[in-house]
């Protein structure tokens, strides 16, 4: 069918309709951070890059987002590696996807009940006869926050990566095996090249998603250091109209940030695809 | 690996955070460090469902979730389609373009749209927040709804095509029918992600729009363990809702299986 032959590229309308709002979102975000009091100007960026309390952000945010997007990977593919055949039937795949029924920061929520100080591990760790259980929300170093991330993201990642272990023939292990390879070149040889495009795709999903959410980090954080998201939403509340500016400039330099590491995920699938495809002919 | 180990994992990892969840909700607020056990209670739902406020943001939420799954499906089944059936020069490009809304910043997006919306009379309304939240859905519904007609082939759908059927004819009797897990998927995905988003619709509802997450976030400085527990419970309530309705509305499909009717 050709693409020009009948109406049915009206199809497309929708999605572009669509994206005209985040398109036009971004764009006015950069534009508004430009701005101060009506006049054009970079000092939203020169205040920025002078401020402790948003560079310590960046760091703290870096850190997190990081921590829990590989983590989150790493546990995702032991555990779709480790059980694809029993994740094959409704009951199993049910149960590890139940996380996902629930918001994140209901999740976050959950991770409260069972982990702070005075939650039901902390509860029955003093009835056990200890003392000085450990800080793990709403403290200093993201932990609570990377916790709720990682308990959240593990069922998104085993969702992303099980069609890739349902499509790999069993035919390519034994080839592997005839050959006198181990387990590691099974993986290697066999899972590797189907599983690094999703892997690349999943992890920028969990990493943008993790750096720039707002909810967990404000129910599981403290106030310093904060994340850039807490960061920002505060300034875009702020009570001065000027850190209006920098909310938007501080969202403005984490989504070209994204973007760039999105543009470099993708440049380096497309030259594997296309060394595959050279390959092959 | 064995079967046990993986129960085991997936039973601690996943069914007891929820099991532990739904405890709570029906038992005072634990102390077992003073040696107290478990006592059953079911206040804690009587304090929550007596709330108006609840029932309100319950509404709203329902609203504004069934809104934005509607949106989805017009604008997933549509793109999803497009894509499967056209090859054209820079469509990785165009999949690459209509994945990135999840890769940006929502927060950004929102705070951007926020003047805009307001110029336009949509700041401080439902209809503004459910067009904030089709940002983080509709790329996934666009991204099922593409595996869903690519695993459908394209021949399934030059075969109506050839045989005179109109595009909604074929929608309805070949394309929906065969598309059920895809649907159920974009229904869950959807409402959850609805449900999830605290900051935007607070930015876009500008606090007029109460959604469950504006009441969930206050309720955690007042109510106690047992009642925050029942109100996170109540949240997986209305994606299950939701998947009643549109189950409902897939058996009015021709060629579904109907539970009242006796097959031979």
């Amino acid at each position: 069918m050709k693409w020009s032959s009948n109406k049915s590229w009206l199809l497309f309308l929708p999605a572009v309709l669509f994206l005209i709002l985040p398109l036009y979102g971004l764009a006015a975000a950069i534009s508004q951070s430009f701005q101060q009091q009506g006049e054009w100007t970079l000092s939203a960026y020169q205040q920025l890059f002078q401020s402790d309390r948003f560079l310590s952000a960046v760091g703290f945010s870096l850190e997190v987002a990081f921590l829990s997007s590989l983590l989150s990977l790493l546990i995702g593919l032991l555990f779709t590696r480790s059980f694809y055949p029993y994740l094959a039937s409704h009951t199993p795949r049910l149960i590890v996807w139940m996380p996902m029924l629930f918001p994140h920061f209901v999740w976050g929520y959950m991770v409260i009940l069972l982990l702070s100080e005075t939650g039901v591990l902390a509860q029955v760790f003093t009835l056990l006869g200890g003392d000085d259980f450990p800080t793990l929300t709403q403290d200093s170093r993201g932990i609570g926050i990377i916790l709720t991330y990682v308990w959240k993201e593990v069922p998104f990642v085993i969702l992303m990566l099980l069609p890739v272990y349902a499509t790999i023939k069993p035919e390519y292990y034994d080839l592997v095996k005839t050959l006198g390879g181990g387990a590691w070149s099974q993986f290697k040889q066999v899972e590797w090249p189907h599983l690094l495009p999703v892997m690349i795709e999943t992890f920028l999903i969990v990493f943008a998603f993790t750096i720039s959410a707002y909810e967990v980090p404000a129910l599981l954080g403290t106030t310093f250091p904060e994340m850039l998201s807490v960061l920002s939403y505060n300034w875009f509340y702020g009570s001065s109209w000027d850190d209006r500016s920098l909310a938007f400039a501080a969202m403005v330099l984490l989504s070209l940030f994204i973007l760039i590491l999105t543009f470099i995920g993708y440049i380096y699938m497309n030259k594997k695809r296309f060394r595959m495809m050279k390959g092959k002919s | 690996m064995k079967k046990s180990t993986f129960s085991l994992f997936a039973l601690i990892l996943f069914l007891f955070p929820v099991f532990m969840l739904v405890l709570q909700s029906v038992s005072e607020t634990w102390r077992f460090q003073s040696g107290e056990g478990i006592q059953f209670q079911l206040d804690s739902f009587d304090v929550l469902l007596s709330d108006p406020n609840l029932w309100e943001a319950t509404g709203w939420s329902f609203l504004i979730g069934t809104v934005v799954l509607l949106i989805n499906l017009v604008i997933g089944l549509g793109t999803g389609k497009a894509l499967t059936l056209y090859s054209f020069r820079g469509k990785s490009l165009v999949e690459a373009i209509l994945l990135a809304p999840i890769l940006i910043p929502v927060l950004a997006i929102a705070m951007g749209l926020h003047l805009f919306m307001i110029r336009v009379g949509l700041a401080d309304t439902w209809l503004g927040v459910v067009l904030i939240h089709l940002v983080p859905t509709v790329p996934y519904s666009i991204k099922i709804f593409h595996n869903a007609y690519r695993q459908l082939g394209v021949s399934m759908m030059e075969q109506p095509l050839t045989l005179g059927s109109s595009p909604l004819y074929q929608l309805f009797t070949i394309e929906l029918p065969l598309m059920k897990p895809a649907i159920r998927s974009v229904t869950f995905l959807t409402i959850v992600i609805s449900l999830s988003q605290y900051a935007i619709t607070a930015i876009i509802g500008g606090g007029n729009v109460i959604t469950l997450p504006m009441i969930f976030f206050p309720f955690l400085d007042t109510a106690n363990a047992a009642i925050m527990a029942a109100f996170s419970i109540w949240f997986s309530f209305l994606p299950f809702g939701m998947y009643v309705l549109v189950e409902g509305a897939l058996l009015l499909l021709p060629y579904s299986k109907k539970p009242w009717r006796i097959s031979q």
